[in-house]
């Protein structure tokens, strides 16, 4: 038995320690908002924030958590940056297909956090790893950049 | 004038057979070590061939399990994707490529009407049943020292696999390399043709060791620098070198460029595992050897192989020191991005998630770049085989994945994206270029085992 920081609230599960995080959350602790795309690591559909940093859930096993805290897509409007970026997310209209959205906006959290104002580079090198197949990048830009505004 | 002629001719002879002579001083693994050497019938220490004091008791079949895996037989006789023991795995040289045979017991196309004579006839001489000679890419020479009765287990054991039919592949070589019969004089020059002979000057701990990474193991094959003759050239012993396309690197004691900073655990954990904390884990050819032999070695095994290790005479090779502080947070920090932005755009899109801008992974240890060897190595010879290749391992800490990105990513972008990540995370960024990582694909082809994706 495991016990993980989820969102704040401790929770407890009984799986193997080699099975990735995001199992667990999807299969065993129905947080579905956290998506599988390519299970590799290279899409970043799947990050959720451990110990603070964006980190791809797929590729991380459920014993390498430790005592770290989790926070995922259901509970990163909890969060003051979270909160913005949600807002700046609708206001900008991002998602197309959706799909990718929960992924762009916990990269898009987490980069704010180290660094409240980023420049167009700060956002490329940070959410490079986040693919959107509808090709909303611009959109998602203009939503990094105005949740960033309104933290100034 | 005639005596002029015959002065010439005299210096002429005197440095070839100097030359030879160096080379066939080359040839023992072992003497290094100095000390006195005794035949196994006259050692009365403790046991140092053979398998473990576990397996003592353990039948016939299970012995030679044990020893196949020790010898690790299986990585060099299995084609990527095919039967295990069938053959087929493609050793490509400078003058062609060399495919390795079956050794199921097939009757008709594997060595399933051996005898045991035959056996040890391939195993430590390179004479096959037919009477032909094998090429040394069978490891002969360093089998050689294995004991018929090792030997014989494992022919026990691999007459006990379930016979597969796969004739073998046409060597593609050039002349006169195709010519077999000239391997008689290679041969004479190269294969001590002996058993292990222990030595009384060392522990029998020391024996073992030499055993295991000798007669079984054959760590030298790939990590001891080969001569003209392509064979193994013991005055460099263990100090790394290039192999089918990876580097090999140097295991002796040397502080910069070897072993000398590894802790006895750091060896013993790498040595089971193919992982060692804050040094990386094996990939590419020394994962296959990971994974098919020195993980199945019992805990008694392993520190006999570190003790042996530790005794090798440090050899100093052109790799620089190991950084072991881990890269700035920023991406902004560090390499600058203008130097190599294509490397750094690649890594932001398909590295930096798991392997983080620092370098240490908040993903797994094992993705951690800091203080790796392969980082380190400025030819970035084994960071562009690990890209190409991905990492696809399980060990008993755990799987070890990387994705292959041989298949998505250009030679250029290959080669940009190793350029940048020993420069950003090493101790010196690499030059490659995108014909230097074309040559790369070449030489490990079939070698790799490309991971699948998920």
């Amino acid at each position: 038995m495991l016990t993980l920081t989820i969102n704040g609230q401790s929770r407890d599960v009984d799986v193997p320690e080699d099975m990735p995080l995001l199992w667990v959350l999807r299969d065993h602790l129905s947080l579905v908002g956290t998506k599988y795309g390519c299970g590799i690591a290279q899409c970043g559909v799947c990050t959720v924030h451990v110990a603070g940093k964006p980190v791809r859930s797929c590729q991380l096993t459920v014993g390498d958590v430790g005592t770290r805290a989790i926070v995922t897509i259901e509970g990163i409007g909890s969060t003051p940056n979270g909160a913005k970026v949600q807002k700046a997310w609708m206001e900008a209209a991002v998602p197309q297909c959706g799909y990718c959205q929960a992924g762009q906006i916990m990269s898009a959290t987490a980069l704010l956090d180290a660094n409240p104002q980023p420049d167009d580079a700060d956002i490329d090198a940070a959410m490079a790893g986040n693919l959107c197949r509808c090709g909303t990048y611009i959109r998602i830009r203009r939503a990094i950049k105005n949740a960033a505004a309104k933290s100034a | 004038m005639k005596k002029i002629i015959g002065i010439v001719v005299a210096v002429i002879v005197v440095v070839a057979l100097g030359f030879a002579g160096w080379l066939y001083l080359g040839r023992d693994p072992m003497s290094f070590a100095g000390g006195s050497t005794v035949a196994l019938a006259d050692y009365h220490g403790a046991d140092v061939t053979g398998v473990p004091a576990q397996l003592a008791s353990a039948d016939l079949v299970k012995r030679g399990e044990y020893l196949t895996h020790a010898a690790d037989c299986q990585a060099c006789h299995t084609a990527p994707g095919g039967a295990p023991f069938a053959g087929g795995f493609a050793f490509n040289m400078p003058f062609g490529t060399i495919y390795s045979t079956n050794i199921t017991p097939d009757k008709q196309t594997g060595i399933g009407n051996y005898t045991d004579t035959q056996f040890l006839a391939a195993v430590h001489k390179g004479i096959r049943a037919d009477g032909a000679k094998l090429y040394p890419a069978m490891p002969y020479s360093s089998y050689t020292y294995m004991t018929d009765a090792d030997a014989l287990a494992i022919k026990a054991y691999l007459f006990t696999l379930a016979p597969v039919n796969a004739p073998a592949r046409q060597n593609q070589l050039s002349w006169p390399f195709s010519q077999r019969s000239l391997l008689a004089l290679w041969n004479v020059m190269f294969n001590p043709d002996e058993r292990f002979r222990p030595n009384t000057s060392e522990s029998p701990q020391w024996n073992r060791g030499a055993y295991l990474a000798e007669a079984m193991g054959h760590c030298g094959e790939c990590h001891t620098p080969r001569n003209l003759a392509f064979a193994l050239d013991n005055h460099g012993k263990f100090a790394g070198t290039l192999t089918a396309g990876w580097r090999a690197y140097n295991i002796t004691g040397d502080n910069v460029s070897g072993l000398g900073d590894w802790s006895d655990e750091d060896l013993t954990s790498y040595l089971s595992t193919g992982h060692a904390k804050g040094h990386g884990g094996a990939a590419g050819p020394m994962g296959e050897a990971a994974d098919d032999s020195l993980s199945y070695l019992v805990p008694d095994d392993t520190r006999a192989l570190v003790t042996y290790l530790r005794s090798i005479p440090a050899h100093a090779s052109d790799l620089p020191r190991t950084v072991t502080t881990a890269a700035p947070a920023s991406y902004r920090e560090g390499v600058a991005a203008d130097a190599n932005s294509r490397g750094e755009k690649i890594f932001a899109g398909a590295c930096a998630s798991c392997h983080d801008w620092t370098g240490v992974s908040p993903v797994t240890g094992f993705a951690t770049l800091t203080g790796v060897r392969a980082v380190n190595d400025p030819s970035a010879t084994n960071v562009a085989q690990t890209v190409i290749n991905g990492v696809n391992r399980k060990t008993t800490d755990g799987r070890i994945f990387m994705p292959a990105f041989g298949a998505g990513y250009s030679d250029d972008d290959i080669a940009a994206v190793a350029n940048y990540v020993t420069a950003r995370f090493g101790a010196k960024g690499a030059d490659l270029t995108g014909k230097d990582v074309s040559a790369l694909r070449q030489q490990a082809a079939q070698q790799s085992k490309e991971a699948p994706n998920g």
